[in-house]
């Protein structure tokens, strides 16, 4: 199982070795996608693979450390009425999460893949894609 | 050029254009978009295409800059003879009579703000919104108002044209990065270090490179145009002929272009799209197709043309200079396999150019020429072939005269 999370730090918890402990102590696969934290606290956003009872315990961990946790379904989404399917975004994703269709000559965005990193935000001409977190 | 009234005759086998009007008016005409006409002479030769086929719908959509449009907004009462005038806050050139404005679609506001140039402006208009017109003047007599601000809208407005003196460029750069830093350009978002690699033209669906001599294009020439129907009334700026060409007449650098002219109450937003290219600025996203007469066998192989058979060259944008050296000649079937090679380096590419769009741009052609909805026009006149491009240097008196 897989899924993202965005956490918000406070002081106390930005301190924390939560990402050891959720590979360490619960198992999980962590790929943080982005992370903006400083002595003030910040916010992280992760993806964690691993059995589901594994990634439910790594949340209360999280939630008993003080991290404010919220597990999200999508991290960039597409406004497919402003994409024009010119596909200037292709090339400069990192994971391939849009791409195009050589049949429909159509840009493909597969959310599944998508790492929010942010890159293809300011890329857009006709600003279709949008940052949730 | 001897004769350069009209469309380019064809040769003694083939069709004149007037037939093919005919034979479009009466429902007769075959019509094909260029993707269909490009497998159909893979699969029977241009011998065969030329004879059977009558009219081949070409089509692009991209970042066309050098568009505008012109608005006749009616007078007010008491009169104004506007002298400065803002729309949505975009400042439009009011130096004409009275109460006509031209608002560029790159204009920006003082705040330089990116997301929202006159090509929004005009794409809020095409929508149907209703926009701000702020416009100040100084009194005369017979026009005594000094300032008004109110909301107009295409339905307010008495004629909304749209005038682009450049558009549909026959060919493009492409554009790649060497330096170590992002680069933001028209080209879009250059990756450092060779990341990408952008280019910008519909290649074998571009209107100008299936008639690469320009022989059925012309002055007159009735186009799709965001939509609705608009005439070329000019050839481009920057029109330029001397450029290397392929032994078909392809050329290899961006040649001509078009001025392109129509009613911005017929446009729809589909077609007419406010665009934002970071830290460069805005753009208009516009839509135009052709359609191309089939004369003779020299037509019918001109329109045949593959993305195989048309190249391009790389720039360095990292060189801040019009003279960028040249990274590779590429052809656009390789830019559209999503991978060139760079100095033996894999780059990534990316389209700036919606094919998706074009190709629907064709198919709606199409459908409006067999419907006898759209009528194809002859040229009135051709389109240049002797024209070159000429530099910006700083220059004295004495020499910008010589």
């Amino acid at each position: 199982m897989k899924t993202k999370l965005v956490l918000n730090f406070n002081p106390e918890a930005s301190n924390l070795p939560i990402t050891h402990n959720l590979i360490a102590k619960y198992g999980l696969l962590v790929n943080i996608l982005r992370a903006e934290i400083d002595e003030v606290g910040g916010k992280m956003v992760m993806e964690v693979s691993g059995k589901a009872e594994s990634i439910k315990n790594g949340i209360s961990y999280l939630k008993e450390a003080g991290v404010g946790v919220r597990p999200i379904k999508e991290g960039v989404r597409r406004d497919d009425e402003a994409c024009t399917h010119c596909g200037v975004c292709i090339s400069i994703c990192p994971t391939k999460a849009l791409t195009l269709d050589g049949k429909t000559h159509k840009v493909v965005f597969t959310e599944e893949k998508c790492v929010a990193c942010g890159v293809c935000i300011d890329a857009c001409p006709p600003r279709a894609m949008e940052i949730l977190i | 050029m001897k004769n350069n009234k009209g469309a380019s005759g064809p040769k003694p086998s083939g069709k004149s254009f007037a037939d093919i009007s005919t034979r479009a008016l009466n429902g007769d005409a075959v019509v094909m978009t260029a993707m269909e006409f490009k497998e159909f002479v893979k699969t029977n030769g241009v011998r065969k295409a030329a004879k059977e086929v009558d009219i081949v719908t070409t089509g692009t959509f991209g970042a066309m800059c050098s568009s505008g449009a012109y608005f006749n907004f009616g007078h007010s009462d008491p009169p104004i003879k506007m002298q400065r005038a803002w729309l949505d806050g975009i400042p439009a050139y009011a130096g004409l009579a009275a109460v006509d404005v031209y608002l560029g679609a790159t204009e920006l506001d003082d705040s330089n703000n990116m997301m929202h140039g006159g090509a929004h402006v005009i794409e809020d208009l095409v929508r149907g919104r209703a926009v701000r017109l702020k416009a100040t003047a100084r009194a005369t007599d017979c026009y005594p108002l000094k300032e008004i601000d109110t909301f107009v809208s295409l339905k307010t407005i008495n004629q909304a044209v749209l005038m682009n003196v450049r558009n549909c460029y026959q060919n493009y750069a492409a554009a790649s990065n060497t330096s170590g830093r992002t680069l933001y350009t028209y080209m879009g978002k250059l990756l450092p270090d060779l990341g990408t690699a952008t280019y910008s033209s519909s290649g074998e669906l571009s209107p100008l490179l299936n008639d690469p001599l320009y022989r059925t294009i012309g002055i007159g020439s009735r186009i799709f145009l965001g939509g609705g129907e608009g005439f070329v009334v000019w050839e481009g700026t920057q029109f330029n002929t001397r450029v290397e060409r392929t032994p078909n007449g392809v050329p290899k650098r961006p040649a001509g272009s078009l001025a392109v002219l129509g009613d911005l109450k017929q446009m729809t937003p589909e077609f007419v799209k406010g665009l934002t290219f970071t830290r460069y600025g805005a753009s208009l996203g516009l839509g135009i197709g052709v359609p191309i007469p089939i004369l003779d066998e020299d037509m019918a192989r001109a329109c045949a043309v593959t993305d195989k058979d048309i190249s391009t060259a790389i720039f360095d944008y990292a060189q801040q200079t019009r003279a960028r050296p040249v990274l590779a000649e590429v052809t656009y079937a390789q830019l559209g396999s999503g991978e060139v090679d760079i100095r033996g380096r894999r780059v990534q590419t990316s389209p700036l150019s919606s094919i998706y769009k074009a190709r629907k741009i064709a198919e709606l052609l199409k459908r409006s020429i067999k419907k006898g909805d759209f009528v194809m026009t002859e040229p009135v006149q051709r389109l240049p072939l002797d024209r070159s491009l000429k530099p910006l240097d700083t220059r004295s008196e004495k020499e910008a005269m010589k």
